[in-house]
């Protein structure tokens, strides 16, 4: 059984205080979710809301279904949302919430005990025990929720819709949260960044983090000090990154192909919202990609990852600081407004053993650049060692220093190039979910993973033969990630939350796979498992 | 100096001087030279550290400044020095040095400073008096001269001096009090373009300059000798506070994030 439920109203309403609050509660009861928002970018007023789908199996994904509850804040909620509740669905209307606030008002003198109390009038929804609330929880929150439960009975709404709490565990991560705390297990000690949506919460996650965790976070005047502070701060011997949105990143340009030059590790997160320009600030979209593959001047390798779910991004972002570490190339990770917001339960912990930077000790014939078979040189830092450490932007020798012989130039050009065959040896497998024998594939990349891997299972379940390839690594991209996929032989269509399949064009590029029919989608939102399968079967049929 | 045959300036550039001062200020400081690092941007005084023995990220124009403050916030240890051209630091890194100022790390920034952008062939800088002829400025620059020691006291900088190239034993001791100083340390250094800026010549600044004794006893009073140009133009340190508060790096190089905090941010924030 599931409980879909939706509610909207003005920025300043309290709406995220009420996903807070809820989702906690959920987790904590060992409810299993999936909540997302969506939103505007303003301080008060306008039309927010948020979409928490409770179930009792692993959810991940907007079912894009009629919804089972809507809970309205203010009028222009109701005139947008209660048309899409399913026929037997709950409507709390505007009247309703102010009942509720009169309650807060009465029973605690404290308008701001609402949201509490509506966490409780959806956990009564649900039909979670009451009792069982009592165990954990302070007596101050259990009497809002005791209220919730008696507004609820009132109404007559106490078990509507029945969903039995069925986590074991229960760790609950935004997506950005995700990647924070992967990138402390990867080892990064230091982050620079300025202020953009909806890049900023990681930068919040490493702040708070560092009152505990050997990690510092310093906000830079703009973008381009962001990243040219985090190359130092990697020069110096310590794993750094930066994270940004588009027109962030756009700044960051030049010290991506500053990274290229001088081969300092770094890892870049770019959390894509619909541009060009400031575009939609707060809504999704996967349209950076090929700005991320091309950013910077020059030629030198890169890698790009783009994790689609909590675990992965948690060891998706852990494993880009060895990577780039081990390769001296700028590692980036795309993700997006919707990852970002989307609260997720995972239910085993991830593995916890933190990576570090090896610091080898080198004597005074250190040479930064020394040409190697690989194209790798020793990596040392200042201060270890009799090594003195010589960092050029300029073409250099071996030793760091400024050249412009021309003979040399082409050497320490293949060198730098010659990392990328290291890193092609090394990418991560792409997941295939559905029917491996369908003649119909569908392929995404970052975000869209578990809402195309729902979408998959339930058109199988109704005999639509289908399968699905999620890339959470799309560059470099090396034939034998899809060998096994029978790409050549099958009708490849690709999803994407972008106007121009971004994606499918790499992918005729770097693997010469021709793409049959793409799903795109860019009007700032995501997409939901309904209206995946929507336009498969529009397109089987088609 | 193992590199002397391979130095890319022009002979009587005034980059030698500030070189030689320099690398006798770092000799007499007596620092271990492998706790020494130099930044710097592009243009010909950003070559600098080519030609010294140290540590050095030679990064991207404008850029000495970020590269340095991610430097010294996690290797507290490391001498940071910031070395390039006006055009560097008071153009393209104009924001970078009214936020480095801001935020007081222990690091010194060496402007050489002709006045003129030097390496791409004569173009007005932030720092060409108003009415000069340059490149792009055929009818003369029309933008008034940005005073870097008037911005950096304005900002609250704690230690600001000027020098002049030629007046190589007050430039070098002037360089080692910056650098022992605890705090941001500018100073900007008059160096003359043989090439390019046939106004600011020796001469020209040789005529002018004149020490001052001591620094000046509040900001105000630097403020007032700062913006002296034109006939009379002061070198020495200019301002200077031992009070102001020094932003300390962060403790994290050589101390890894351990599994036990791990765990507890997993337990207290995602349970």
């Amino acid at each position: 059984m599931e409980c879909n439920v939706k509610f909207g109203g003005e920025a300043g309403h309290g709406l995220l205080t009420l996903e807070l609050e809820l989702t906690e509660r959920l987790s904590r009861i060992g409810c299993r979710f999936f909540a997302t928002k969506n939103y505007m970018s303003r301080i008060r007023g306008g039309h927010n809301f948020h979409m928490v789908r409770i179930a009792e199996g692993p959810v991940h994904a907007l079912s894009g279904d009629p919804w089972d509850v809507v809970i309205a804040f203010d009028e222009e909620s109701e005139r947008r949302h209660r048309a899409t509740l399913q026929g037997k669905g709950i409507f709390i209307s505007k009247d309703g919430i102010q009942e509720i606030e009169k309650t807060a008002r009465d029973a605690f003198g404290d308008v701001r005990a609402t949201h509490s109390i509506l966490v409780g009038v959806i956990l009564s929804i649900i039909g979670y025990p009451l009792e069982k609330l009592m165990s954990g929880a302070d007596t101050g929150a259990f009497n809002y929720w005791l209220k919730g439960y008696e507004t609820a009975d009132r109404w007559s709404l106490s078990g509507a819709f029945p969903v039995t709490p069925r986590a074991k565990t229960a760790y609950r991560f935004d997506g950005n949260q995700a990647l924070a705390f992967g990138a402390l297990l990867g080892g990064c000690q230091f982050m620079a960044g300025y202020p953009m949506t909806p890049a900023s919460s990681i930068m919040n996650y490493i702040a708070q983090a560092s009152l505990k965790i050997p990690v510092h976070f310093e906000q830079a005047e703009d973008e381009i000090a962001a990243i040219n502070m985090a190359l130092g701060a990697s020069y110096a011997g310590v794993r750094s990154m930066v994270a940004t949105s588009g027109g962030g990143f756009a700044l960051m340009t030049e010290g991506v192909s500053l990274a290229g030059m001088t081969e300092t590790p770094i890892v870049i997160i770019e959390a894509q919202r619909p541009g060009p320009s400031t575009g939609l600030p707060t809504r999704t979209e996967q349209g950076d990609l090929n700005f991320v593959l091309h950013a910077g001047h020059g030629e030198f390798p890169r890698a790009v990852f783009a994790p689609g779910s909590i675990d992965e991004a948690v060891a998706v972002a852990r494993r880009s600081f060895d990577l780039s570490d081990r390769y001296q190339a700028p590692v980036f990770i795309l993700t997006d407004q919707y990852f970002a917001d989307s609260i997720q339960l995972i239910e085993e912990a991830p593995a916890l053993e933190p990576q570090r930077r090896d610091y080898g000790t080198f004597g005074a014939s250190y040479r930064r650049y020394a040409l190697t078979h690989d194209g790798v040189s020793p990596l040392a830092c200042p201060g270890v060692g009799a090594a003195v450490v010589k960092v050029d932007s300029d073409e250099h020798d071996e030793e760091g220093t400024i050249t412009e012989d021309l003979d040399l130039r082409i050497r320490m050009v293949d060198k730098r190039l010659q990392k990328l065959s290291g890193l092609g040896r090394e990418v991560i497998p792409p997941s295939f979910f559905g029917d491996n024998t369908a003649d119909v594939l569908l392929v995404c990349w970052g975000s869209n993973k578990l809402i195309m891997k729902e979408a998959v299972e339930r058109l199988n379940r109704r005999g639509r033969k289908v399968g699905g390839l999620h890339f959470s690594q799309v560059y470099p991209l090396d034939g034998d990630m899809t060998a096994g996929f029978d790409l050549a032989g099958k009708t490849v269509v690709c999803i994407e939350n972008n106007a121009t399949g971004q994606f499918a064009g790499l992918l005729k590029r770097e693997l010469g796979v021709t793409v049959s029919h793409r799903i795109l989608k860019y009007n700032g939102e995501c997409f939901t498992v309904r209206e995946i399968c929507d336009r498969v079967v529009a397109f089987m049929e088609g | 100096m193992a590199h002397a045959k391979d130095i890319a300036w022009c002979p009587g550039c005034g980059n030698f001087p500030i070189r030689a001062a320099l690398e006798g200020a770092l000799k007499e400081l007596a620092l271990p030279t492998e706790k020494v690092v130099l930044t710097s941007g592009i243009g010909q005084g950003a070559k600098m550290p080519h030609y010294l023995d140290a540590h050095f990220f030679n990064g991207l124009h404008g850029r000495s400044v970020p590269l340095a403050a991610g430097i010294k916030i996690v290797r507290p240890d490391l001498t940071v020095i910031a070395v390039s051209g006006d055009g560097c630091m008071y153009g393209e890194g104009g924001n970078h040095f009214v936020h480095a100022i801001r935020k007081n790390l222990d690091i010194t920034i060496l402007t050489t400073d002709n006045q003129i952008f030097a390496l791409t062939k004569g173009q007005s800088s932030p720092t060409t008096d108003a009415g000069v002829r340059n490149a792009f400025d055929p009818q003369g620059n029309p933008h008034r001269p940005l005073n870097p020691l008037s911005l950096a006291i304005a900002l609250g900088a704690p230690f600001v001096a000027r020098c002049f190239a030629r007046e190589k034993d007050h430039l070098k001791e002037t360089i080692k009090e910056a650098v022992r100083f605890k705090g941001t340390a500018l100073i900007d250094i008059l160096q003359p373009c043989v090439s390019f800026n046939k106004i600011n010549t020796y001469q020209w600044y040789g005529e002018r300059v004149f020490k001052v004794s001591s620094p000046a006893a509040d900001r105000f009073e630097a403020m007032k000798t700062a913006e002296l140009w034109g006939d009379r133009i002061a070198i020495g340190i200019i301002y200077r506070n031992d009070g102001a508060e020094v932003r300390e790096g962060a403790d994290v190089f050589r101390r890894p994030v351990s599994r036990e905090s791990m765990e507890q941010l997993l337990q207290e924030v995602h349970a």
